[in-house]
């Protein structure tokens, strides 16, 4: 081989190497990342509804307790919410004057432990690969004294509902939720984005409204 | 002493182009072949309307055969396509839900195939224009992210292939030269957007080295 062809046959080999390593999300901003999913009751009329309460601070939900939190970002939520329901002809009142619709606000947060049983693929990280076996594609494994490894995964997300005390079912003692949000993604927690984060799913909610 | 020479003269004359004539040993002999490609596929048919219509350059691949004395070779490739597109925000029905999300669809695919190529010039020709067909599994690993949410499914599926291409020679009888391919190829997998398989038409242009 002359030294033109081993040039290019390295080329060649450093880009399949370099190919391995996709990362689709690399330049997804944090707006992208966003995903608004709203659920409605379809038999419900939301023009029936002519008052609104909200909960007096956000509920926090998740296998890592439950309670309440009403820190500044928590704050902005559910004034944003009003705003976004007075908006839609929705008049707020104090939850002791039997509101038509109560708007639960909640943030899922939960912790997932996860175990990876060593050994680690190569082929995962192949960070090592290429320049130490020459072409990458050789077979060197690690060497790996058996344990285990632990990572942990957190979420957390926003969650609202809309619940109709209008109608109660009363045979069944329940209360019907007629309208409800999960907002997952990233950036939802920053006091800069909130307010468009939660205008987001009433905007999408084109069927809410009171004339 | 004229004669002597002029005799001589004609004697290695005849020797030299005996020499020139003699097969080279790629002609004389079964040889092997390897071949590195950079592959640009364009998705097709169902796949392209219900999934990723964007074309992808992020495919490689490496061969290697056996050319036989006839017009033949057999041989495996093993490689990678990868095939990426977002989609600006829109409005999902799923279900019961309305879900406003920026779609990032990928598919990547490892193929491994067995192949056969009919050859129309000898094993000496500077040009080989060949006829290629391919069968095989391919891993493929389809994620479809929502945001920064993925699905994700990942299985191992047959894969085959037919196309046409040729080998052209750097230098007469030299061992390195070039390969151009155009192969459609199609893995029969269904999952969610993906309803009649994967299919694309891949165009590469590949280094090759032969030795016997």
């Amino acid at each position: 081989m002359t030294f033109k062809t081993s040039f290019l046959a390295i080329l060649l080999g450093a880009s399949l190497l370099a190919a391995c390593n996709n990362d689709p999300l690399s330049d997804l901003s944090v707006e992208e990342s966003q995903v608004f999913i709203t659920n409605r009751n379809k038999t419900a009329d939301f023009n029936q509804y002519k008052t609104f309460s909200i909960v007096d601070s956000v509920i926090v939900l998740g296998n890592r307790g439950t309670g309440t939190s009403l820190s500044d970002v928590d704050m902005q939520v559910l004034n944003r919410v009003v705003a976004n329901m007075q908006q839609l002809g929705y008049r707020y009142v104090n939850p002791k004057d039997s509101p038509d619709l109560g708007i639960n606000v909640a943030q899922i947060r939960n912790s997932y432990l996860n175990v990876v049983s060593q050994p680690m693929s190569p082929y995962l990280g192949n960070y090592w690969g290429g320049g130490f076996y020459g072409g990458g594609l050789g077979g060197w494994g690690y060497g790996y004294p058996s344990y285990y490894t632990y990572y942990q995964v957190n979420e957390n997300y926003w969650y609202l509902e809309m619940v109709d005390f209008k109608n109660p079912d009363r045979a069944n003692q329940k209360l019907n939720v007629v309208w409800s949000a999960e907002i997952r993604g990233a950036g939802l927690f920053d006091v800069q984005q909130v307010s468009n984060v939660i205008d987001s799913v009433f905007k999408q909610s084109a069927y809410l409204g009171s004339n | 002493m004229a004669l002597v020479l002029f005799v001589s003269a004609q004697v290695l004359a005849q020797q030299g182009s005996n020499l020139y004539d003699l097969p080279s040993p790629y002609e004389r002999y079964t040889h092997y072949l390897a071949t590195a490609r950079v592959t640009a596929a364009v998705p097709i048919g169902a796949f392209a309307d219900n999934y990723i219509d964007r074309s992808s350059a992020q495919n490689y691949s490496l061969s290697l055969e056996w050319i036989l004395r006839s017009n033949l070779s057999v041989g495996g490739e093993v490689g990678k396509n990868f095939f990426q597109q977002r989609l600006p925000r829109q409005m999902y029905q799923l279900g019961e839900q309305e879900v406003s999300a920026v779609q990032t669809r990928t598919l990547t695919q490892y193929p491994i195939q067995g192949f056969v190529n009919y050859h129309f010039a000898g094993s000496g020709a500077m040009v080989r224009p060949y006829v290629h067909l391919s069968a095989g599994g391919s891993f493929v690993d389809y994620t479809l992210y929502w945001g920064n949410l993925a699905d994700q499914q990942q299985k191992f599926a047959f894969t085959y292939g037919v196309g046409a291409g040729t080998k052209v020679l750097f230098k007469r009888d030299g061992s390195v030269g070039m390969d151009l391919r155009v192969k459609y190829t199609q893995t029969p997998y269904n999952y969610d957007y993906i309803t009649s398989g994967i299919s694309a038409l891949n165009g590469s242009i590949g280094l090759f080295y032969r030795w016997w």
